[in-house]
């Protein structure tokens, strides 16, 4: 774990609605925005769309979810836009479709960029970076 | 609907900064541009009434600063002034809202303007930051999700959409690489494109880096600074301008959020759907009725989708399709004459209106597409990622 002065990259953008998320992630928990009613998982925050919803999303609630999924489609940087990625180049950025359904942007480690392909499973590895924060990243399914 | 809208409303001013303009704000870029509107419209001071500010307003904001009004600077007499747009949506949505206050008579000519300093920017950044590459404030830019994984720059994301119909598909970067050297060619016959007087070869689209698989650095946009300026006003007020006005046949929208995320739909193809519905039902025309188009090209990718959707070809063809030369110069639908953002300067959608501008009226030059009487306009913008994909789509028909 590095102390955020150390971390010269961007933190993550946290509001109110998205806090939840992150704290989760902090005790290493991957957390989906469910609804009570019927189950059905959305990310990030949403109404739900099988039925009337009670007032400021009363009827959803954070839960924990598999942290699996599969790539749907992603990319290789073998640039690094600001100096602060150079050392991680080349890096994939992927869009995951997760098991639950939704679709969440991340990056996959642990395997060379090459042997990325859409469809591969991929589970979730928690990243410490500071004491505040911790990155959702994903690695291909052992 | 068709006929209702057709026809009622004309652009009768364009104003153009092109170049380079290191140590030149975006305010004045406004100012030169509408100036030069006015005086191509033949009109005074006095005459602008109404005023729109289009600008990107996306991650970065782009909010105007309090001395940013460009009808201050330029002494405009206006009635509002706001700013407005979602991306590289500028045009389209500013034409809409403007035509509201035109049939109210709350206004008589309106004066709608974008401005970038995105070149200049990028300089600025170069020398402060060793390493920096493409456009400044990589790092400043708040609310994309994607950030701290490195998601820096539409491309970032982007480029998603091209891996996805690659894969569903079978497109080929080659194919990608057949709307660069398109829109290369148009811009070889416009003096006034960042990249006239630099042929490319599908040889050089392939052996270009590829900065963000599965794209080469040829597959993505132009970083430009300059401005666009339009002057927007009733068709019966337009017949005592200076110029022969250019009139709004049809406008219309989409939105990638219709086709909800969870639906997986809007991965390989644009909202162009409801857009073209929308714009061409209130034209009273058919796709076979447009001359030339300039779609949204941020990146070669937009253009391939695009040419399925709006239907050029069947989806999933679009790479056979833009390989058998239908889109540059001498095919049956030129697409991005002035070399779009790809090859020639990318102010938003406002590169394809003023190229549409400049073909209805002829003033084209070498580039000059016979006959042109029609000409579709696209616009595109907003965030990719986070939350789902959603993007607007923005599809304007002008006619002379």
């Amino acid at each position: 774990m590095v102390s955020a002065r150390q971390w010269d990259k961007p933190l993550p953008n946290v509001d109110y609605d998205i806090e939840p998320f992150w704290n989760a992630l902090k005790e290493h928990k991957f957390t989906l925005f469910r609804c009570k009613r019927c189950g059905a998982w959305y990310w990030p925050v949403a109404c739900c769309r099988n039925h009337e919803n009670e007032p400021f999303y009363g009827n959803m609630e954070w839960a924990e979810a598999s942290g699996r999924g599969r790539v749907f489609a992603f990319n290789i940087h073998n640039v690094a836009f600001d100096p602060v990625f150079k050392d991680d180049i080349p890096y994939v950025y992927a869009l995951i479709e997760l098991d639950e359904g939704p679709m969440f942007g991340s990056n996959i480690i642990g395997c060379d960029p090459s042997e990325v392909t859409i469809g591969m499973p991929v589970e979730v590895v928690f990243e410490d970076i500071t004491e505040e924060y911790t990155l959702p990243k994903f690695q291909p399914v052992k | 609907m068709a006929g209702d809208f057709r026809d009622k409303f004309a652009i009768v001013g364009l104003g153009m900064v092109t170049g380079r303009h290191l140590g030149v704000t975006a305010r004045t870029l406004q100012v030169e541009a509408t100036r030069r509107a006015m005086e191509d419209a033949g009109l005074k001071r006095e005459d602008i009434d109404g005023s729109i500010d289009l600008r990107r307003a996306g991650g970065s904001g782009d909010r105007p600063g309090w001395t940013d009004a460009f009808p201050r600077a330029l002494g405009l007499p206006v009635k509002f002034y706001f700013t407005l747009g979602r991306g590289g949506a500028l045009a389209g949505l500013g034409i809409i809202t403007a035509t509201k206050f035109l049939e109210l008579g709350i206004a008589k000519y309106v004066a709608l303007v974008g401005a970038v300093v995105d070149w200049s920017q990028s300089q600025e950044a170069k020398e402060r930051v060793k390493g920096h590459r493409g456009m400044g404030r990589a790092l400043t830019k708040e609310g994309y999700w994607g950030k701290p994984f490195g998601d820096l720059r539409a491309v970032s994301h982007h480029s998603f959409f091209a891996s996805r119909h690659m894969y569903e598909y079978g497109t080929t970067s080659r194919q990608f690489g057949a709307i660069a050297v398109a829109e290369r060619q148009w811009a070889l016959m416009n003096p006034q494109a960042q990249m006239y007087g630099r042929p490319m070869t599908i040889e050089d689209h392939q052996s270009s880096p590829v900065l963000v698989y599965p794209y080469h650095l040829l597959d993505i946009c132009q970083v430009s600074d300059g401005a666009v300026a339009f002057i927007l006003t009733t068709a019966e007020r337009a017949k005592d301008c200076a110029r022969a006005p250019i009139y709004v046949m049809g406008i219309g929208f989409g939105e990638a959020m219709e086709k909800l995320w969870w639906e997986k739909h809007n991965y390989t193809s644009l909202a162009v759907e409801t857009a073209k519905q929308q714009a061409f039902s209130q034209a009273g025309i058919e796709l076979r009725d447009i001359d030339l188009a300039q779609l949204y090209d941020c990146f070669t990718g937009e253009v391939l989708f695009q040419m399925e959707d709006y239907g050029w070809c069947e989806k999933g063809q679009g790479g056979p399709f833009v390989e058998a030369g239908h889109i540059g110069p001498g095919g049956d639908i030129p697409v991005n004459t002035s070399g779009g953002l790809l090859s020639a300067y990318h102010y938003g959608d406002l590169t394809g209106l003023s190229e549409a501008m400049l073909q209805l009226r002829g003033e084209a030059g070498e580039r000059q597409v016979k006959d042109a009487e029609m000409c579709l306009v696209s616009g595109h913008g907003g965030e990719l990622l986070s939350p789902g994909m959603c993007s607007i789509h923005t599809s304007s028909v002008l006619r002379r």
